[in-house]
C-alpha cells in the first residue's frame, strides 16, 4: 500500500501543479498532492489528499495504516443547525487534511482551540475525512425524507448477527484514515468539538492494517489469511463507474456518491487457532501460507472454478467461492472491500475481542453486498465470525471546492 | 410543569439578579461559528474595544450571597425529603422510599457548584465506593448511595434505616455550615461548566447510581444548579460578551427541553440504562455541548490563570 502511494505521489509531482490533480475527472480526490507551504513537515506527515474533488477522498484512494469510524446521531434542534454543523465537518475536515499551524493560544485566553495533541504544527499524515449518511437522518426530524437516496435503508440484522444497537446504525458516518493513530485521534477530537450540539457521538471503531513491508499482496486478516486479494481495479475508471459511483438512477444531488457498508465482524481468535490447517483452508479457500486459492500456484491466479464444478478442490462453500463465483451473472455484484482489522478488549469469558471492521463500497447494495451476503449465509466460516455491529450509510460525491461542503446538495 | 419550590427558586434568584443588567447591549462580537479552529480563539467572543474595569473579588460578593442563600433553601428541602425517606423507611414502604430517596438526590445534586467547599461532608453524604478499601462493605461508605445499594441493590428498607438517620445528621450539620463556608470567588466561575463535566463522568456513565439509574434525575439537578450559578455570574460575563452568556444560556435551555421531553407524570424520569439509545445520544451530546460553551466563562469574566486548586484544607469536616 505504501509502495502505491509513494508512486502515486511520484505522479503527482511529475505531473505538476499538486492541487490541480484533484479536480482532473477520473483522478478525482484520489490523487494525492504535494503538502501546501502550511505544512512544514517532512517525509510521511508531509503526505496528503485533496478533501475536495468530484468524490470524496478515502473510498478509491489506498488504504492508509490506520482508522477510525465514528458513527454520530444528528442531534441539532432543526434543519439550519444541522446544515450548519455538517458545514462545519467538511470546513474543519478540509483544514486538517490540509495542515496548519495549531492555535495554541496563551495562559489567561481560555481553552487552547487546538488539543495541542499534534504539538504545534498539524501535519496532514496522508489524513482522508469520508463523510456519509444513514436512512435515520431521512426520517421526519429534518425535513429530508423526500431527498432520502433511492437505495439506502437502514442496515438490517442478517440471520448469523448478533448486532448490538449501541455499536450499529447512526445518523453520519465519518471516516477517519491516515498514517498514525495520533493524526485520527487529534482529528476526531477537533471535529467532534467543531460539531458539538449538533452531532452527538453513537460509537467508533479503531482498526489498522498490517505493515506493507511484510509481505507482498494483500494485508492478512486476523484469521491469519490474505484478505482482498480480489478487489476490483480501483484504477478503471469504467469499472469504477459501473461498480461504485452513483449515476443518474439516484436523485441530482446524491449523483457520484457511493454506498458504504461497514460491518464490526469479530472473529473468534481462539477458537480459530484451534482448527486444522486442513479445515480452515477448506473453510476459506486459499492456501494459509501463500495465499494462492487452493491448487493454484500465486495469490493472485484464478481459482479457475469452471475446471472445478464438483468442488473437490475448492468447496463449493468456500468463502471464496461463494463470495465471488467468478460467473458471468454474478460479476455485478462485486463490491470495493476497503476494510481494517481492529482489535479492543476482553469479554465475559475471557476471550479476545478481536476481528475486520468489514468495509465496502458500492453503487447498489441490493445488487452487490446483500447478492453477495444472501450467498454466504451459513457458510461454514459462520461458526468463527460474529458480525456485531456497522451500518449502511451514503456518501455524497465530494465537496466541489474550498466553498463547497460534502452534503450541500441535500439542503439547496 | 412540577411544583417544585427549588427550580421556582432557582428562576426568581435569576430573574432578580438579572434585574437591572441591560439585555439588549451592543452586539458586536461574533456571533456565528468560526470555520476555523473548531473551539474559538477568546478573542473572537470577547469585546475588545472599551473600557471593561478588571474584575474585583468585591464584584463576586452578591453572586456567592445568592449562592449562598440557594444552597440553604436546597437543603432546607432536602432536610423535608429525607424526613419523608425516614418515615417511609420506618414504615417499610419501599414504593415511597426509592420516591423520597430520588427526590433528595437530585436536591443534592442540584447545589453541585459548592461541592468543593463541603469537605468531608460531601463525602458522608455523596461519597461513592469506589475509592474506599474494601468497596460497598466498607464502614466509610454511608449517605445517598449506601441508601441506594440498600433499597435497589438489596431491596430491603431495614437495611437502610441506620444510613438514614446518618444522612440526616449530616445534612443538618452541612446546612449549619452553610454560612461560614468559603466559596473562593475564581473557583466558584470554574464551577460553571465543571458541574456538567461531572455529569457526564459520574452521572451519564452510570458510575454514581448505578443501582436506581438516576442519572437523568441527578442531571436535572446538576442543570438546574448550573442555571442558578450562571444566573449570579451573568453581570460578570455580560459586561464582556453577550456572546458568551447567549450561548451558554441557550446550550442549557436545550438541554432542559430535551430533559422535559424525556419527563412522564409528576416530572419523573426514565432510568438511565433503560433509556433509549438515540435519547441517551441526545442527552449526552447536549450536556457536552452545554459545557463546551461554559468552558469560556472563567476567563471571560476574568482573564487572569485560575487560582491553584484547593483541596479540602479549611473545609467543614464530618461528624
Amino acid at each position: 500500500m505504501r509502495a502505491r502511494r509513494r508512486e502515486l505521489l511520484l505522479g503527482g509531482a511529475a505531473m505538476g501543479a499538486g492541487a490541480a490533480l484533484g479536480r482532473i475527472p477520473g483522478l478525482g480526490s484520489g490523487a494525492a498532492v504535494a503538502a501546501g507551504a502550511a505544512a512544514p513537515a517532512e517525509g510521511e506527515l508531509a503526505e496528503s489528499f485533496a478533501f475536495d474533488g468530484a468524490h470524496q477522498a478515502g473510498i478509491l484512494t489506498p488504504r492508509q495504516r490506520r482508522a477510525i469510524f465514528a458513527s454520530f446521531d444528528a442531534i441539532a434542534p432543526a434543519r439550519a443547525e444541522l446544515a450548519d454543523g455538517l458545514r462545519t465537518l467538511s470546513e474543519r475536515a478540509r483544514a486538517l487534511c490540509t495542515g496548519y499551524d495549531a492555535l495554541l493560544g496563551a495562559p489567561g485566553e481560555g481553552p487552547t482551540p487546538d488539543s495541542g495533541v499534534l504539538g504545534n504544527t498539524v501535519s496532514p499524515d496522508a489524513l482522508t475525512v469520508t463523510i456519509g449518511f444513514g436512512a435515520a437522518l431521512f426520517d421526519d426530524r429534518y425535513g429530508l425524507a423526500a431527498r432520502r437516496p433511492r437505495g439506502l435503508r437502514e442496515m438490517p440484522a442478517f440471520p448469523d448477527d448478533d448486532l448490538h444497537a449501541a455499536e450499529s446504525h447512526g445518523d453520519v458516518i465519518v471516516q477517519l484514515c491516515a498514517n498514525t493513530d495520533e493524526t485520527l485521534l487529534h482529528a476526531l477530537r477537533d471535529l467532534s468539538r467543531a460539531t458539538r450540539g449538533v452531532l452527538g457521538p453513537r460509537w467508533k471503531v479503531e482498526g489498522f492494517l498490517p505493515s506493507p513491508d511484510r509481505e507482498s499482496g494483500a494485508g492478512r486478516n486476523l484469521l491469519g489469511f490474505k484478505d482482498g486479494t480480489a478487489n476490483p481495479d480501483t484504477g478503471n475508471e469504467a469499472t469504477m463507474g459501473e461498480l461504485v459511483w452513483t449515476g443518474r438512477e439516484e436523485p441530482a444531488w446524491a449523483r457520484g456518491g457511493t454506498y458504504q457498508v461497514v460491518r464490526i465482524i469479530r472473529n473468534r481468535v481462539e477458537f480459530w487457532d484451534r482448527v486444522s490447517r486442513g479445515e480452515q483452508e477448506l473453510m476459506i479457500g486459499r492456501d494459509k501460507a501463500r495465499g494462492a486459492p487452493l491448487g493454484r500456484a500465486a495469490e493472485r491466479d484464478d481459482p479457475d472454478y469452471g475446471a472445478d464444478p464438483q468442488g473437490r478442490r475448492i468447496p463449493l462453500d468456500a468463502h471464496i467461492r461463494l463470495a465471488r463465483p467468478r460467473t458471468e451473472a454474478t460479476e455485478g455484484s462485486q463490491i470495493l472491500r476497503r476494510g481494517y482489522n481492529y482489535s479492543r478488549g476482553i469479554d465475559e469469558a475471557d476471550q479476545l475481542d478481536m476481528g475486520l471492521v468489514f468495509v465496502a463500497f458500492q453503487r447498489d447494495i441490493a445488487r452487490q453486498f446483500e447478492a453477495v451476503q444472501k450467498r454466504l449465509a451459513g457458510e461454514p466460516l459462520v461458526d468463527y465470525v460474529v458480525p456485531t455491529g456497522g451500518g449502511y450509510f451514503f456518501l455524497p460525491p465530494g465537496a466541489r471546492d474550498s466553498q463547497d461542503w460534502v452534503g450541500s446538495g441535500l439542503f439547496i | 410543569m412540577r411544583a417544585r419550590p427549588g427550580a421556582a427558586c432557582a428562576a426568581l434568584l435569576a430573574a432578580a439578579l438579572l434585574a437591572g443588567c441591560g439585555g439588549g447591549g451592543d452586539h458586536d462580537e461574533q456571533s456565528t461559528a468560526a470555520a476555523n479552529p473548531p473551539a474559538q480563539p477568546l478573542e473572537d467572543l470577547v469585546r475588545l474595544s472599551g473600557n471593561i474595569p478588571r474584575v474585583r473579588d468585591a464584584d463576586f460578593a452578591r453572586p456567592t450571597a445568592a449562592y449562598r442563600r440557594y444552597v440553604d433553601g436546597e437543603l432546607r428541602s432536602m432536610q423535608g425529603e429525607i424526613a419523608a425517606l425516614s418515615a417511609a423507611v420506618a414504615a417499610g414502604d419501599m414504593a415511597a422510599a426509592q420516591r423520597a430517596w430520588l427526590a433528595a438526590d437530585e436536591r443534592y445534586e442540584s447545589i453541585g457548584a459548592a461541592y468543593g467547599a463541603f469537605g468531608d461532608l460531601d463525602a458522608a453524604i455523596n461519597g461513592g465506593s469506589g475509592g474506599l478499601p474494601g468497596g460497598v462493605r466498607s464502614p466509610d461508605f454511608t449517605g445517598l448511595h449506601r441508601v441506594e445499594l440498600a433499597l435497589w441493590g438489596h431491596g430491603s428498607t431495614a437495611e437502610a434505616a441506620p444510613f438514614v438517620a446518618r444522612l440526616d445528621r449530616d445534612v443538618a450539620a452541612l446546612r449549619r455550615a452553610v454560612p461560614t463556608i468559603e466559596i473562593e470567588p475564581l473557583e466558584y466561575v470554574l464551577r460553571g461548566h465543571e458541574v456538567l463535566e461531572g455529569s457526564l463522568d459520574l452521572q451519564l456513565s452510570g458510575r454514581e447510581s448505578p443501582w436506581s439509574g438516576a442519572a437523568l434525575r441527578a442531571l436535572r439537578g446538576n442543570l438546574q444548579g448550573t442555571e442558578v450559578v450562571l444566573g449570579t455570574l451573568r453581570p460578570l460575563i455580560a459586561r464582556r460578551s453577550h456572546v458568551v452568556a447567549e450561548r451558554s444560556e441557550a446550550s442549557l435551555a436545550a438541554l432542559g427541553r430535551a430533559l422535559r421531553r424525556l419527563e412522564g407524570d409528576g416530572g419523573s424520569l426514565p432510568r438511565w440504562d433503560r433509556t433509549p439509545e438515540r435519547a441517551r445520544t441526545e442527552i449526552a451530546g447536549l450536556t457536552a455541548a452545554a459545557a463546551e460553551q461554559l468552558a469560556y466563562v472563567p476567563e471571560v469574566i476574568d482573564p487572569r490563570p485560575p487560582p491553584a486548586r484547593k483541596s479540602a484544607i479549611g473545609a467543614v469536616a464530618a461528624e
